[in-house]
């Protein structure tokens, strides 16, 4: 620059201005790109299924101070429900150095953005235990790199049962429906299958990863006269929760799930966190760390909000009656 | 007169300036200062009330959030124990569930402790679990018809939680015992309000931090962070609990209250940041100044009007001072305050009136001693009045005098000794016209004329010019008979005559005389001419005035130029005999 100036010292007058005008262009840009953050959100399904989780997410941004396009910008990855292609696309965030990496909707999410980055500061969202996936090295001090919001959904799966037995009291068997490939997926079964054992009850676990997969676990289930279906959390099913609820109806399955979707969508039960809650919160913690808050200084946030809804044109569709002490527990009863 | 006074060591108007300026600003100032001062005092006590207020207020907000705990779970142990599983109890305890979010899990405990049912929104619901929890401190802490609250614990070092227990009346009802989480008290919290950025926390007995709108704080459970707000919170205790100032965790100053929960040992501390709440002290102080400040400027603007108003007469009357006493008279001094100085500017300017009077007086006078007899001149000058020398028709004696030969001899002599000879004569002359008190009118080359009982008025005028005229001669023959050896041909005539005339001041304010006119002027003039060396001719007139106390010969009746009929013509003796 000193050598470029000099030349410029035997210019005219018009060309020094004309040169200024080059020169100043791109540094304005460059100084535009510095001053709006870049936040690299990575989604493992598509933009339709998360809407309602982006608004949480944009809500809890705004909370913080923050609106896209205004003063932050948000570079989204989608994996289209192939959770393969998650490390790829974290890899692909932090190779563009964004300001903070947003991993929310499970732990294949927080571990995929986890792989791809030891600096860049990671906000997850995910139901279940971030201290025993690793993430962090405890709530109340994350450590590293990463911080994020938790909801109970994977620890209540047990509930989900308790209340499918209080629905079907006479019932000894129950279908579980698993990821197999979901990180939760081994503790989640076995909790399961020790709340089963202190019941008194019997479970039948259905692996589904995949459309065909969950199409034939309902027809199972429907076929081998289960009592009812069980949901374990995983954000592969909570994304298609219309989908579940579908298969609900088409196969007369009286089933429970994490997410509010599905009995919104037609299906009988729910009971898990609020993921409206725990979005929020990921926005904000994003637009904290933004503002320079050290990931390891914010403290992994635990959304105890868990809330059961109940469909009642559902179970009057499965020819259920719901006993009172299930509508006392219900948060939201859907006529 | 004409060297104007040096500048004065200090000047009237920094005086005047000083004086009234510090009348006005000096009580304001006190006024202002001392209504700030007060002022702050009072709004800082205002302020300490209004925050320990606060405070107490958030304290009691997070006190209902407890008793609404409590007060479900009163519900909850009201009726005595049956043997077999309770549905009824089941139902009310899912419904307090959902009734309370921050309730985690209840635990109901019949009398003797035996654990009967247990609802959770995590865990399994157990009924009939028949765990001893008689040795728990819940259990053996809580008195019927009370409430008993745990020590505050973190969950996973994180989530703070609280154990509530609460007997029913009668020992028979049992024991519910409920897991509260904390974290819910952020609703309470944070929707406390201090002000516009005050907040509230709340710490438990040794220190920990249970409640802060910033959830994350409380969830890091790290006390080193917080000890900003210990220290905040030992300092409200070393004050008696009144409000102080201290660091937040950002190490803002901030102004804190504190007020005690006393159910479960918290504090409750507010804190609004000192910038904040002083603002209106400090706003009012702004104005105070502000006002203090306008004041001071429109004080000195008052007393620079003022002192100018007082200082302006006292320029004016030392200008005219000075312009009097440098001789101008006319000067006048033009003041119209109304008051004592135009009292005194009125006076200067009769002065000066009256020093234009005297000195115009003074050189008039000064003007007639040359043509007055110095008696006459004194008399005019002490009488200080002139009139004597205005104009009126008298009888007087004109006497004129007249050197014979003088025109050859200055001719024929040097000028040095001509006027010398001159000098000498007039100056011989003068004394004799003074010692007898008349008035020499006119000089001219060798020649003189003399006026008697005018401008002032002398007895027996006649025989005093008698007298004169003969003192006259005998001064001058003294003199001639000095210069006889020099052979100089000169001699002196005397002609007198008397009668009216017309006598006064004439001629311009620069060349004024005093003479006569009359008949009476011309014959004197003639008898002079036609007197010989040491010869005195008196008319008629004079020498029946005189009527024979002085010598007098009648010569022959002369022929005088200018007279028709010969006029009767006499000479004094002595200078006919001689």
């Amino acid at each position: 620059m000193p050598c470029f100036l000099r030349q410029a010292a035997r210019l005219t007058r018009r060309e020094i201005i004309a040169l200024g005008a080059i020169v100043t262009v791109p540094h304005s840009v460059h100084a535009q790109q510095k001053a709006t953050p870049v936040i690299g959100y990575l989604g493992s399904e598509s933009p339709e299924p998360y809407g309602s989780r982006l608004a949480a997410f944009a809500e809890g941004l705004a909370e913080a101070g923050y609106v896209d396009g205004r003063n932050v910008a948000i570079d989204f990855r989608w994996a289209e429900g192939q959770y393969s292609r998650l490390p790829a696309l974290a890899m692909d965030l932090a190779d563009r150095q964004v300001t903070v990496m947003v991993a929310p909707g499970g732990a294949e999410v927080a571990l995929a953005a986890r792989s791809a980055t030891k600096t860049i500061p990671i906000v997850f969202e995910l139901g279940g235990d971030p201290v025993a996936l690793g993430l962090v090295a405890s709530l109340s001090r994350p450590g590293g790199n990463l911080t994020g919001v938790t909801s109970l959904s994977v620890e209540v799966s047990l509930k989900r049962l308790e209340f499918m037995s209080d629905l079907f009291p006479a019932a000894r068997t129950f279908a579980v429906a698993v990821n197999p490939t979901s990180p939760t997926s081994g503790s989640q079964s076995r909790n399961l299958l020790a709340t089963a054992s202190s019941l008194g009850l019997e479970l039948r676990v259905f692996n589904a990863s995949s459309e065909p997969e969950l199409d034939a676990m309902f027809a199972a289930v429907s076929q081998t006269q289960l009592a009812g279906l069980v949901f374990t959390s995983d954000p592969y099913f909570a994304y298609r929760s219309r989908r579940l609820a579908e298969l609900a109806i088409r196969y007369n399955v009286p089933a429970i799930t994490q997410a509010r979707d599905f009995p919104n969508a037609g299906g009988l039960m729910s009971y898990g966190g609020d993921f409206r809650q725990s979005h929020r919160h990921t926005g904000i913690y994003a637009g904290r760390i933004i503002k320079g808050e050290k990931p390891s200084d914010l403290p992994v946030q635990r959304v105890t909000k868990v809330e059961l809804f109940i469909n009642l044109k559902a179970a009057g569709q499965l020819g259920l009656t719901m006993p009172p002490s299930l509508l006392s527990s219900a948060d939201v009863v859907i006529e | 007169m004409t060297q104007s006074p040096s500048a004065p060591r200090s000047s009237l108007f920094a005086k005047y300036f000083i004086a009234l300026f510090a009348a006005v600003v000096v009580p304001l100032l006190v006024a202002g200062g001392s209504e700030a001062w007060f002022g702050h005092h009072d709004q800082r006590a205002r302020l300490n009330d209004l925050l320990e207020a606060e405070a107490r207020s958030a304290a009691a907000k997070i006190q209902d959030f407890l008793d609404g705990i409590r007060d479900q779970l009163a519900w909850t142990v009201q009726l005595p124990w049956s043997d077999g599983a309770d549905e009824r109890r089941r139902l009310d305890a899912t419904r307090l569930l959902r009734q309370v979010p921050a309730v985690v899990s209840l635990t109901l405990i019949d009398a003797s402790g035996r654990e009967r049912l247990f609802v959770s929104r995590i865990g399994l619901n157990k009924i009939e679990g028949g765990t001893d929890h008689s040795a728990s401190p819940a259990f053996k802490g809580v008195r019927p018809g009370a409430a008993w609250y745990g020590p505050v614990t973190f969950h996973a070092g994180s989530e703070p939680f609280l154990t509530i227990a609460v007997a029913g009346t009668r020992t028979a009802v049992g024991v519910a015992v409920a897991e509260v989480n904390l974290k819910l008290i952020w609703d309470v919290i944070s929707a406390i309000r201090v002000g516009r950025t005050g907040e509230a926390f709340v710490l438990d007995q040794p220190g920990r931090l249970v409640a802060h709108p910033d959830i994350s704080l409380v969830l890091r459970a790290d006390q080193t962070a917080i000890r900003p707000l210990q220290a905040l919170r030992a300092r409200i205790t070393t004050r008696n609990g009144q409000a102080t100032e201290g660091r937040d965790i950002g190490g803002h100053m901030v102004l804190a209250a504190m007020a005690p929960i006393p159910s479960v040992d918290w504090s409750v501390v507010v804190k609004q940041p000192v910038t904040e709440a002083l603002e209106p002290i400090y706003t009012a102080l702004w104005r105070t100044g502000a006002l203090l400040i306008g004041g001071a400027g429109f004080a000195a603007a008052l007393a620079y009007w003022l002192t100018q108003r007082m200082i302006e007469p006292i320029r004016l009357l030392e200008d005219g001072v000075a312009r009097i006493g440098a001789g101008q008279f006319d000067h006048r001094i033009d003041i119209a305050t109304g008051d004592e100085f135009e009292r005194l500017a009125t006076r200067f300017n009769e002065m000066a009136g009256d020093l234009a009077v005297s000195q115009e007086r003074s050189e008039r006078i000064g003007r007639l001693k040359r043509f007055l007899a110095p008696q006459v001149a004194e008399l005019v000058d002490r009488s200080g009045d002139d009139s004597v020398l205005d104009g009126r028709r008298i009888e007087v004696v004109v006497v004129f005098g007249d050197l014979r030969g003088f025109t050859a001899f200055s001719a024929r002599a040097e000028p040095e000794i001509v006027m010398s000879f001159l000098s000498e004569y007039y100056d011989a002359l003068d004394r004799v016209v003074i010692d007898h008190g008349a008035t020499l009118t006119h000089f001219s080359g060798d020649g003189m004329m003399v006026l008697i009982n005018a401008p002032v008025s002398r007895p027996d005028p006649a025989l005093c010019a008698i007298n004169l005229a003969r003192d006259m001669q005998k001064t001058v023959q003294f003199l001639l008979r000095d210069r006889q050896a020099l052979d100089h041909r000169l001699g002196f005539g005397v002609g007198l005559a008397m009668g009216p005339a017309t006598v006064g001041r004439i001629g311009s304010e620069g060349r004024l005389e005093y003479t006569a006119i009359g008949t009476v002027v011309n014959l004197a003039s003639r008898l002079c001419a036609s007197a010989g060396n040491a010869e005195v001719l008196v008319d008629m007139v004079a020498a029946e005035a005189v009527d024979g106390r002085a010598p007098l010969v009648e010569l022959d009746a002369h022929v005088l130029k200018g007279f028709d009929q010969p006029v009767r013509v006499f000479a004094v003796g002595e200078a006919a005999a001689g």
